[in-house]
């Protein structure tokens, strides 16, 4: 089974997470009338195999597995999954993997490209230990941002149905929508304290001495999308913005992130020295 | 309503026992006669119905009769049936339980189509159907679950049950339950009040949390007020044009009154209002309700229109966080539960089709032991 490697086992990962998604479809479909357990093992079963792949990996660097663009999007990957999993653990909201299975798909599918997974030059040094935490928090966050916005897809469907006086927004057994909205609100809060540890670690990082952080594409991005998360927030809690507007700005900015990180990530010379 | 029952019958009805074939190689079975809501109107049915202090006595008359060896007398308003085990044939039991029902009640006229009969198979599945709901007025209904155990109750009480009904009964109970937890049958809101109670749990995390403005005194948003508190809302401000009749609601849902005029100013508070005045136009519009959701700071606001003419302008349900639903709405909401429930009665079906043949299986094996009889 040699030849098995770490990519295979991410890749069945995310053909379940492909299945998963085809599964959502049927439920979306059926207006998410039942409690449904299909969706979760399916995840799990999925993470179960992605968690191997990134180990197996982790084993072959003999270091976190986070050090090119397609182990930094299976690292993200993983995290949204993770979280997914925990959170669908609470009454009712087994349905945010039939919301965020279609983005681990196809995030997972755009992962497996070849040209995203180098072959490594010398071994990544993660004797620093303020490197894992840069790389972890950093990926997590994302995992939790990624998932307020699922939570913030669900409380916009369940808001239109609603408004549209839509059988289906009193058959389903989707939470409230001030729970769902709740959920995103505490998701997004997460996903933003890790990312301002993980960037409060990275400029820690010791780098070379022509390299500047504060003008590494990166880093700027990086900012930038600290902003964002930070306008959403503040106008949502302080200045009443609207439930809907929020969860909008959230799904928005999440789908900005996915499209852009990874450009970014290869333009930066602090991510590649 | 009940006739002129008692132990008297049991002489007026006895029949010869080879009339009804009561041989002891026969074995026994299962029989239902009876009328509902589906067959008779209600004057036919408050003929027939039996009062309940009278039921044991009309179990013994018929019991003597010779037509059943075990009976059980359900009458509610929706349905009067007797249950009874026989070892008559069918059609000669039949005969026999509808001249024990003319006669107990004194019934003199015409009857046709009203009653039904059924034999095993048949009289079993009716019974599970019954215990389920399914053959209720409004399908998937509980109550007729309590009415059955407890006319079951009373006649095992007088011991006018024996092996067979009560194999019966029990398995009915068991079968009701398990459709109840494996299918949709009992599912959602079938009525106004519960649908928007339904809804209202759908927008708000927990109602204990919110407060409820009731705009107009009327019976249909008494009731509605009355299906939130059930839920949990603790808090209900009342107000109508007659400040008696909103004071007077008010203390009897525990909650308090306010001056009709000053119901807007409620709307920073509150977050569900259940509105059914007899306003001629709209009380609530736009531009009256936009300034009071700034106030709000956006909270959600579940606005429930029951009166006719409309209370609130339908435009209102574009503002943000504004959730308006009239009466025709919450009926299609209830009717969809109902279409809903009877999507499942197949499902249903096929659940009690397998447990009475299990029934009947189990009930030859007891009768070749000899304790089915």
């Amino acid at each position: 089974m040699a030849w098995f490697t770490d990519r295979h086992f991410f890749l069945l990962a995310v053909s379940l997470y492909g299945l998963c998604a085809v599964h959502s479809v049927f439920l979306w479909r059926k207006g998410f009338r039942r409690d449904d357990h299909v969706i979760f093992f399916l995840l799990l079963a999925g993470f179960a195999l992605h968690t191997t792949a990134m180990f197996k990996r982790g084993l072959r660097l003999d270091a976190c597995p986070v050090n090119n663009l397609y182990e930094a999007t299976t690292f993200l990957l993983w995290a949204l999954a993770l979280a997914c999993l925990a959170v669908g653990l609470l009454p009712r909201l087994k349905f945010l993997g039939a919301f965020a299975s279609p983005v681990l798909f196809a995030v997972g599918v755009f992962a497996l490209m070849p040209s995203l997974d180098p072959p490594h030059g010398p071994k990544p040094d993660f004797s620093n230990w303020l490197t894992s935490l840069h790389a972890a928090t950093i990926l997590l966050a994302y995992g939790a941002l990624g998932l307020g916005a699922v939570a913030a897809g669900m409380f916009l469907l369940q808001r239109r149905n609603l408004k549209e006086h839509k059988v289906s927004a009193v058959l389903s057994v989707f939470p409230s929508i001030q729970r769902l909205e709740m959920i995103s609100a505490r998701l997004v809060f997460a996903g933003f304290v890790l990312f301002t540890v993980g960037l409060a670690a990275g400029h820690e990082l010791p780098r070379k001495a022509d390299v500047s952080f504060f003008f590494d594409p990166k880093v700027l991005w990086s900012v930038l999308m600290w902003l964002v998360y930070l306008e959403l927030q503040v106008a949502h809690k302080f200045f009443g913005r609207s439930s809907r507007n929020f969860a909008v700005g959230v799904i928005v900015a999440f789908v900005f992130l996915l499209l852009t990180f990874w450009i970014t990530n290869l333009d930066s010379p602090l991510h590649h020295p | 309503m009940a006739g002129a029952g008692g132990a008297g019958f049991a002489g007026a009805l006895r029949v010869e026992p080879s009339t009804f074939n009561l041989q002891s190689s026969t074995l026994i079975s299962v029989v239902v006669i009876g009328l509902n809501h589906r067959t008779s109107p209600v004057e036919l049915r408050e003929r027939f119905a039996f009062a309940d202090e009278k039921i044991p006595g009309a179990l013994q008359a018929l019991r003597e009769s010779g037509v059943a060896s075990e009976a059980v007398i359900l009458s509610t308003c929706n349905r009067v049936e007797i249950y009874a085990a026989t070892a008559s044939a069918p059609e000669a039991a039949f005969a026999g339980l509808k001249k024990f029902l003319v006669t107990h009640h004194a019934f003199d006229g015409p009857l046709n189509d009203e009653l039904y009969t059924f034999a095993e198979p048949q009289s079993l599945q009716h019974l599970f159907k019954v215990a389920s709901g399914l053959d209720s007025m409004v399908v998937g209904e509980t109550e007729i679950f309590g009415q059955l155990k407890q006319a079951y109750e009373l006649a095992l009480a007088h011991q006018h049950t024996g092996a067979r009904l009560n194999r019966a009964f029990q398995r009915a109970f068991n079968v009701a339950k398990h459709i109840r937890t494996e299918t949709n049958i009992q599912r959602g809101s079938v009525s106004v009040m519960s649908a928007a109670v339904e809804l209202a749990e759908k927008i708000f995390s927990s109602l204990a949390r919110h407060e409820v403005l009731v705009i107009g005194a009327g019976e249909t948003s008494e009731k509605t007020a009355r299906a939130l508190q059930s839920r949990g809302v603790k808090k209900i401000t009342v107000t109508n044009r007659s400040p008696e009749r909103a004071a007077a609601l008010a203390a009897e849902l525990g909650g308090r009154a306010v001056p009709f005029e000053n119901w807007p100013e409620e709307f920073e508070r509150i977050d569900i209002a259940i509105s059914s005045t007899a306003a001629p136009q709209h009380i609530l519009d736009r531009a009256k309700l936009e300034p009071l959701m700034k106030r709000r700071r956006n909270r959600p606001l579940l606005l429930i229109d029951l009166a006719v003419p409309r209370d609130i302008d339908p435009a209102v349900n574009a503002l943000d966080n504004v959730y308006l639903y009239n009466v025709d709405d919450l009926q299609s909401v209830a009717d969809d539960y109902l279409n809903l429930r009877k999507e499942e009665i197949v499902r249903c079906e096929k659940i009690i089709a397998e447990k009475v043949a299990a029934l009947l299986e189990a009930n030859k094996f007891s009768d070749a032991d000899g304790r089915g009889r």
